[in-house]
């Protein structure tokens, strides 16, 4: 069955179809949600939010590019609204009510990497953070990272590159 | 740091692949329930929402005829017209006295 007869069953009143399209594509959107979360249950919250948003959508998706393009949309707009909010509301979680770090199954170097990365990108703005996870870590294109996030490509080049300078500097600040 | 060691920094995270595997489990049947939750809160305000008017149109009438009430009227006409207490009594009893 493909993604457009999910969607029409889905329409149609069937919630066993939507949650067909959910398993089909919760790897991607856990995969991108996983990169903003700060613990595992955030990232659950997260991938409930981009699939409640994609059900109260759906009837808006047209077809004319894959269902998970769509999703992908949805996905970075949410994760980038969670940034915000975040922003808004700094630490409002006490400590010992946070969960646990999401586990990484690679190695430790890369594992070191990771963490060292998050640290920095927590100190950055939501927007630089969020241009600099699609075109350094998921390795978005500029006009792959403006469809994404609806900015023109100049307004993502000019925010990577500050984003960059800024990564930089808290990098190099940290490491001292 | 140098553009090159960040991009170093950036390539050996990439490989760092979060397991979501843990979270990824009976997401399907959460997500759901929350839909179906959410579904239910919303006909439920979706009806009172429809049944507003109705309920404005009860509140108006009650209004009206608490105030145009004869009731009302005659305590204004006995309050005005400095009846005794009997007639007061009356009204408010019932009883012929």
């Amino acid at each position: 069955m493909t993604d457009e007869a999910l969607i029409q069953s889905t329409l149609n009143g069937d919630d066993h179809a939507f949650a067909e399209l959910v398993t089909r594509h919760k790897g991607k959107v856990f995969g991108i949600a996983s990169r903003f979360a700060d613990g595992s249950h955030q990232l659950d919250d997260m991938a409930q939010e981009i699939f409640v948003r994609a059900w109260r959508n759906l009837r808006k998706f047209r077809g004319d590019a894959p269902f998970e393009h769509w999703l992908s949309r949805i996905a970075v707009h949410t994760c980038y609204d969670f940034l915000r909010k975040k922003q808004r509301t700094p630490d409002s979680v006490p400590l010992d009510e946070r969960d646990g770090e999401i586990p990484a199954n690679t190695g430790s170097r890369a594992s070191e990497a990771r963490e060292r990365l998050d640290f920095a990108m927590r100190k950055l703005s939501p927007e630089e953070r969020l241009v600099i996870t699609l075109t350094a870590l998921e390795e978005k294109s500029v006009s792959e990272v403006a469809a994404l996030t609806g900015w023109s490509e100049a307004n993502v080049k000019v925010r990577n590159f500050r984003a960059r300078q800024a990564l930089k500097k808290i990098l190099e600040t940290s490491h001292e | 740091m140098n553009d090159e060691q960040l991009n170093d920094l950036f390539k050996t995270a990439r490989d760092a692949k979060a397991d979501t595997s843990r979270a990824e489990y009976g997401f399907e049947t959460r997500l759901l329930a929350r839909i179906r939750a959410g579904r239910e809160s919303a006909s439920i305000f979706g009806w009172a929402w429809r049944l507003s008017p109705y309920f404005a149109g009860i509140v108006a009438a009650l209004g009206t005829w608490a105030y145009c009430s004869p009731a009302q009227i005659d305590l204004q006409a006995i309050a005005t017209n400095g009846a005794d207490d009997l007639q007061v009594v009356e009204f408010f009893t019932g009883d012929k006295i």
